[in-house]
């Protein structure tokens, strides 16, 4: 084996190594330079909840802990109790009066999402949830229930690093479990919409036809 | 065609027949001053052989009803007046024209059932029948034909009158006993709580129809035989028969069996109103499946062949429709009629007949939908279980299951203009989704 | 038996049963609204509907009101029945809105369950449901929300057949049929609650639970009423550590599923802010917060003294009927061995003698007014003080037809029931005897009745003010009846098992009499002589003798009939200990109090009036650091240098069992995994220490004094009253009518009284009942505000000043 060959062979194997490499060097940036920029997130991406008002400014939350027997890490407490009659905090008999969830339990899978009847609870964009204390990661009412005019609370309102163009998406993923369960109903909901957010088209890959079946 | 037994009286005294100086000189009482110094097993066994079956709607053998009576005593009779189902009005005739017709069958029926307390239930909306009747049963009191010692001998019978409140399911024997009772117009279940085991009071009770109890003093008086020969050799005796609608002369009509639907509307009846054609007529009250001309003009009105073509003579009510007639509103008031008078006991009777109603309001509305007539006819069987004739009957009484003869009825014969009715309006709207 | 088969197999039935309940003995479950096995069928919701083969075919049969026959086929699954059942399941729920979300009856609903189960996917309706005004309050304890009904009538038929009172009925009819009460005339049943417990769905909802929980985040445990005597079985949910509701259970023995609104929303006091949660001192005037070292030290140091200075006779317990047998095993091995004392006594000057309640239990049963031909009833107005008995009774008067034969100074709520209502003055109650047994006079149809057997005999005092002896005589004639079972009664909660565990003057435990030559094991080195009863205890109290008082669970300020007897008692002690939950008119005299932990905080055994011992479970922990009274009191005996050894309640039970006589073999383990619906001691095999000798061990009241005035007095209980628990409970605490004053209409024109009376100087509201006996004023006893009128038999009345 001679010289030349051995040289060939590690300029052939370095090459191989480096191909990779080399490879992506031609290829776009895919990270950003968080906090100073934000990733666009996948339409249905799970952060942290918000309970969502009526366009009337009525919380749509009733209590029913529905919420809290599904969820599988057992992190949100729920207390209903009955609605003051001149002065009612939801429509109907039962209001949430108590509404905790601890962060640092949740796994977020959005049961209780799934679960909610009344689409109080809804999953926003939000993730940034750090905190120095565990009585912190507790969400109460208080962070959890969205302005009147529908946005959402955030942990840090001070903070420039929040994103608060994201939050109007926050009941982004609430269409696809809307009680008609079809993407023909966006635009017709069976609920109220949530303040501040309004109707949105179909998402994208969602058909617009005509449901088919006898009854609808 | 027309004959007359029972209407003799008052039509040869129209004036004054419901008196009882007209009653006694026209013979009257004779016939209930012989039967009380017979036995009760030969009164039943008179009243078993006359054959007259019941008038109240089911056609059940009066006389074999009797001869179930439980041996316990005291006994009740209960005279059933309570006559509400659309175009039935045969016995507010007899109440208000010869009461002491029927007061005389009920001292026949009572001593043939050794009751001593007879009660008269008459409707809530007949205060002239109930008057007429009071004011008979005062004047038998007063001639000694009631009360102690009735025509002078030792039998003890007291007559009761009662006006109902206006629930037509008082006219259920059951429920007018309760109603009587005091309690809710409630028909009881059966078993254990047949009247004639367990009835008013808890005691045995014969319930009988007022007409029923009015051929009593014709059976007694002229005799079994006669009454045999009036008419069909089954449904023996004859009927009042109440002929309403788009005929030239409605009213009541005695009439005997065994004539056909045609000589009874185009004859008895003179034929429909303004010269228009036939188009469906209901046999025998508002529970009962309608007929139509193409099928069933030229049958004999008998309760057998009623019965084999899937409807019934009940109390002898004919109500006519004419070719103008809309089916879809005809069946949809005769349906309200019953979802208003349920009881409210059964759930299918309670919430399945609202149901029906509101469906057909809504298809004759306009808010018909292509799957409306299959829904009308799955929630009639969910009421009356495979839709059969006799019904089977899954509620506690036949209300229910009778309440679906007239969508059935729309179904079998209208179908087309049910489905007129749904493509001449707009779909409904369901939560604002047009569909 | 006969042989039916059901969905093609064979099983043996009794004859005569219902379908609906043979199939469901037999392990086939079908589907059902309004049946319930305590009530008469009616067949109204149809959902129970299945296909019966008979000569004329296969029918569709309501099995609720199909009685079974040999030989019968039965399908309950075919696709007919399914049919049929997804049918009326549509029906029901056409107008039924579904709000189950806010419903208190979601998760645990039967027409939820059962529309999972057998129901349609859809409802096809799209027309508008049938609406009404959402809940509207019918009663202050239960709401009505007509929407949800589905018109089953278990509430229209549990009142009308169960209770007696038929407050709530139907209607309307057809559509627009509602369930309702009559205008004006609210809910007011002692029973309420029952109806809310058997609503199929959320219509009748309890005010007290409203949105406190839903049933998944409930834990559960099955446990005993601690509110009544008749050992009503209730299943108590907890959630987040809190009571939050009481159900009746179907006990066979005792309460057939159904509790009375006391016992069933009466649980309330457990999670009072006022509970007991730290020892107390005495400082001034007050109390203030000491470690339970601290408490403790000083109780057993004043015990000691007190018994050093004047022997241990002067030291007397009052109480114990609140707590566990456990508990009272643990306070009569304290007082007897510890201290040495034969002073204690668990009732509060109401009871029977211990001797009629001890050799008794075991030989009646509550079951026997089952196959009772004849049932008399010489106590308390049951349906105040015993409402479940009551219901008992009533079942056996109304259902099961048996004669019924009430003696009271006044009409009782089973009036409307009873064959024979006998009333009397109070004070004649032994001529009134003497007269039954001769059968003279009016009462010969009485005496008649009473020679049908079975007979069962309820006996007690009438009222407060009655002469105890009365019942021990009623009791010697009740025995020699016909097939007699007798059943004393008394009220307060577990004085059956507190006296059986020797928290009596004159009993040792498991039922054996005190000072008597037989050796008791283990208790050798106690005190086995009879020592004082309640009262007898005060009046020493008062006199000087006894000088230390522990109560434990007593109140006598207000539960002892004489109020100002016990607060001379009370007055004149050097020290008062006491064990409590809250802070008494009593205990707030006490020098030391320690916090005690409540039912549904600590485990242990019960007893019922007919000698049944049941277990009581745990489900929440007690407030702060209250304890367990058999604890309190193992530590004090350690803290006097005289242990008792007791390592747990379930160590005492064992204890129990084996010292007890009557109480042999009966252990948690057997409570808890053999015998669920408790068992009645003695077990068989174990023979009962104690026999029945009539004797009168308690003194009548006011024999002390003269009959004061001219009116016999007689004091009732009703049965919400001024009562510690009761008055701690949010829901039932207004539920007292508040002191009055019942005259005969004619004693009240002779003097003259219109609107108000004076008895004995204290203004009272007066009612008028034609049914109480003359010469007689009914004042009920212990009512908030009300006088204190127990220390005598006999009263002045007056017309009261102003209208």
């Amino acid at each position: 084996m001679s010289e030349q060959q051995d040289l060939f062979t590690a300029v052939a194997n370095m090459w191989k190594g480096f191909r990779v490499t080399f490879r992506q060097m031609r290829k776009p940036r895919v990270t950003t330079q968080y906090p100073k920029e934000f990733r666009e997130k996948p339409q249905r991406f799970h952060g942290r909840h918000v309970l969502n008002r009526y366009d009337d400014g009525m919380e749509k939350c009733i209590g029913c802990e529905l919420c809290a027997g599904v969820c599988p890490a057992k992190c949100i407490y729920v207390r209903g109790a009955d609605n003051p009659i001149d002065d009612p905090v939801s429509p109907g008999e039962r209001y949430g009066y108590v509404y905790e969830i601890n962060m640092l339990r949740c796994i977020f899978c959005a049961l209780c999402v799934e679960a909610c009847p009344t689409e109080a609870i809804t999953m926003t964009h939000l993730f940034e949830m750090s905190t120095t204390n565990r009585q912190d990661a507790i969400y109460t009412k208080d962070e959890l229930l969205v302005q009147p005019d529908g946005t959402p609370n955030h942990m840090f309102d001070e903070d420039h690093l929040a994103d608060f163009g994201e939050l109007a998406a926050a009941d982004g993923w609430m269409r696809a479990t809307s009680p008609q369960g079809r993407a023909d109903f966006s635009g017709v909901p069976g609920w109220t919409p949530s303040a501040g957010v309004g109707l949105r088209p179909a998402e994208q890959g969602q058909s617009g036809t005509e449901p088919e079946g006898e009854d609808a | 065609m027309i004959v007359e037994a029972l209407t003799r009286r008052m039509n040869a005294h129209p004036t004054d027949s419901h008196t009882m100086e007209r009653y006694l000189e026209t013979g009257g009482y004779e016939a209930a001053r012989g039967a009380i110094t017979k036995t009760r097993d030969e009164l039943v066994e008179t009243v078993k052989e006359s054959g007259v079956i019941g008038r109240g709607g089911a056609g059940f053998p009066a006389g074999l009803k009797w001869s179930f009576l439980a041996p316990a005593r005291p006994a009740y009779l209960v005279v059933n007046g309570d006559e509400s189902e659309p175009g039935t009005f045969k016995d507010r005739q007899l109440l208000e024209r010869d009461p002491h017709a029927m007061v005389e069958g009920i001292i026949i029926a009572a001593v043939a059932n050794e009751v001593h307390h007879a009660f008269v239930y008459i409707r809530g909306e007949y205060p002239k029948p109930a008057r007429r009747v009071q004011q008979a049963v005062a004047d038998a009191y007063a001639k000694g034909f009631l009360g102690k010692g009735i025509f002078g001998g030792d039998y003890d019978l007291d007559v009761t009158v009662h006006l109902g409140a206006g629930a037509y399911i008082c006219g259920e024997e059951t429920a007018l006993l309760n109603s009587l009772e005091g309690r809710r117009g409630e028909p009881r279940l059966k078993p254990p709580y047949f009247p004639a085991a367990k009835g008013l009071y808890m005691a045995p009770t014969i319930v009988n129809n007022v007409e029923t109890i009015s051929n009593l003093p014709y059976i007694f008086g002229e005799g079994v035989d006669w009454y045999k020969g009036l008419g069909h050799e089954v449904d023996t005796g004859t009927f009042l028969m109440s002929i309403s609608g788009h005929v030239n002369k409605p009213g009541n009509y005695e009439v005997v069996h065994g004539i056909t639907w045609r000589e009874l509307i185009y004859g008895v009846a003179g034929g429909i109103r303004d010269g228009k054609e036939l188009k469906a007529w209901v046999p025998g009250g508002a529970s009962a499946p309608w007929f139509v001309p193409e099928e069933h003009l030229d049958l004999p009105i008998t309760k057998d062949e009623t019965g084999k073509q899937g409807s019934m003579l009940g109390s002898g009510a004919v109500i006519v429709m004419d070719e103008d007639t809309d089916m879809v509103a005809a069946a949809e008031r005769l349906v309200r009629f019953f979802a208003e008078e349920s009881c409210g006991q059964c759930t299918p009777c309670r919430e399945g007949t609202t149901w029906l109603d509101l469906i057909l309001q809504r298809v004759l509305h306009g808010g018909g939908r292509e799957q409306d007539i299959d829904l009308l006819m799955d929630v009639s069987d969910n009421i009356s279980v495979g839709l059969g004739w006799p019904p089977k009957q899954t509620t506690i009484c036949p209300l229910g299951p009778s309440a679906v003869s007239a969508t059935l009825s729309l179904v079998k014969h209208f179908r087309h203009e049910v489905e007129e009715h749904i493509g001449r309006g707009t779909p409904v709207t369901i939560s604002g989704v047009s569909s | 038996m006969v042989t039916i088969t059901i969905d093609g197999t064979e099983v043996q039935v009794p004859a005569g049963e219902l379908l609906i309940k043979a199939a469901e003995d037999s392990g086939t479950y079908i589907p059902r609204f309004c049946w319930h096995r305590r009530m008469n069928p009616v067949g109204m919701c149809r959902m129970c509907l299945v296909e019966v083969e008979g000569p004329r075919g296969i029918m569709l049969t309501p099995s609720c009101t199909m009685p079974v026959n040999d030989g019968m086929v039965v399908h309950t699954k075919s696709p007919t029945v399914e049919k049929a059942q997804e049918g009326v399941l549509e029906f029901l729920l056409l107008n039924h809105p579904l709000d189950c979300p806010v419903c208190d009856k979601g998760g645990e609903c039967p027409l939820q369950d059962q529309t999972l189960s057998h129901g349609p996917g859809e409802s096809r309706m799209v027309e508008e449901k049938r609406h009404y005004e959402k809940p509207i309050p019918i009663s202050d304890l239960v709401l009505l929300d007509r929407e949800r009904c589905i018109l089953c009538a278990r509430c229209v038929r549990f009142s009308e057949e169960i209770s007696g009172d038929p407050l709530i009925e139907f209607m309307d009819r057809g559509n627009a049929a509602e369930v309702n009460t009559f205008p004006d005339e609210p809910f007011a049943s002692y029973f309420s609650g029952n109806t809310v417990q058997i609503c199929p769905v959320g219509a009748l909802t309890a005010s007290a639970y409203r949105f406190r929980a839903r049933p998944w985040d409930l834990r559960e445990v099955a446990s005993v009423n601690p509110l009544t005597t008749t050992g009503d079985g209730v299943t108590v949910q907890a959630s987040q550590n809190e009571v939050l509701r009481f159900l009746g259970v179907d006990n066979d023995a005792t309460n057939h599923g159904w509790l009375d609104d006391r016992s069933r929303f009466g649980f309330e006091w457990i999670a009072s802010p006022d509970r007991l949660a730290t020892p107390l001192a005495k400082s001034g005037d007050g109390h203030t917060e000491v470690s339970w070292g601290e408490a403790l030290g000083a109780a057993a140091e004043n015990l000691s003294a007190v018994i050093e200075a004047h022997g241990p006779g002067a030291v007397a317990a009052i109480g114990g009927a609140r707590g566990t047998n456990e508990d009272a095993y643990a306070l009569a091995s304290f007082m007897r061995s510890s201290v040495g004392s034969p002073n204690l006594d668990a009732r509060l000057d109401d009871g029977l003698g211990t001797h009629l309640l001890s050799s008794l239990a075991g030989k009646g049963e509550i079951g026997d007014l089952e196959t009772a031909r004849t049932v008399l009833v010489w106590a308390a107005d049951l349906k105040e003080e015993h409402p479940v008995l009551y219901l008992r009774v009533r079942r056996a008067a109304q259902e099961l037809g048996a004669t019924l034969i009430t003696v009271h100074p006044t009409a009782t709520g089973l009036a409307d029931r009873a064959t024979h209502t006998v009333t009397y003055r109070p004070g004649e109650g032994h001529d009134l005897l003497d007269r039954l047994r001769a059968g003279s006079g009016d009462l010969a149809d009485v005496r008649a009745a009473l020679d049908e057997g079975p007979v069962v005999a309820i006996v007690g005092r009438t009222g407060l003010a009655e002469d105890p002896a009365l019942a021990e005589a009623v009791t010697a004639f009740a025995r020699d009846l016909p097939q007699a079972s007798v059943l004393p009664v008394v009220r307060r909660a577990n004085t059956y098992g507190a006296i059986d565990m020797g928290v009596a003057p004159d009993l040792l435990p498991g039922r054996v009499a005190a000072g008597g030559d037989a050796g008791h094991t283990g208790w050798e080195k106690a005190d086995t002589s009879v020592g004082l009863d309640t009262r007898g205890i005060l009046e020493a109290a008062a006199d000087g003798r006894v000088k230390a008082l522990l109560l434990v669970g007593a109140d006598p300020l207000r539960d002892v009939p004489d109020a100002d007897l016990a607060a001379r008692a009370l007055d004149a002690v050097d020290v008062v200990i006491s064990i409590d939950c809250f802070l008494t008119d009593s205990t707030a005299k006490a020098d030391i109090v320690l916090p005690a932990l409540g039912f549904t905080e600590k485990e242990g055994t019960v007893t019922n009036l007919e000698g049944r011992v049941m277990k009581v479970n745990r489900i929440v922990s007690g407030p702060g650091q209250a304890r367990a009274d058999w604890s309190i009191i193992d530590d004090l005996a350690a803290r006097m240098g005289r242990p008792l050894g007791f390592e747990s309640a379930e160590a005492i039970s064992l204890a129990i069992a084996e010292h007890a006589p009557a109480y042999g073999g009966i252990t948690w383990f057997l409570l808890d995994w053999k015998e669920r619906d408790g068992v009645v001691a003695p077990r068989d095999g174990v023979e009962q220490p104690l026999q029945y000798i009539p004797t009168t061990s308690l003194r009548a009241v006011g024999s002390g004094g003269a009959k004061r005035g001219g009116f016999a007095l007689h004091l009732g209980r009703l049965l919400y009253d001024d009562a510690v628990l009761t008055r701690q409970g949010a829901s039932i605490a207004d539920l007292a009518p508040g002191a009055y004053a019942v005259l005969n209409p004619t004693d009240a024109d002779r003097i003259g009284a219109n609107g108000h009376v004076e008895v004995d100087g204290h203004r009272l509201p007066l009612r008028r009942d034609a049914s109480l006996a003359e010469g007689t004023v009914a004042v009920p006893f212990n009512q908030p505000d009300g006088p204190p009128l127990g220390g005598s038999s006999h009263v002045d009345v007056a017309p009261g000043a102003g209208a």
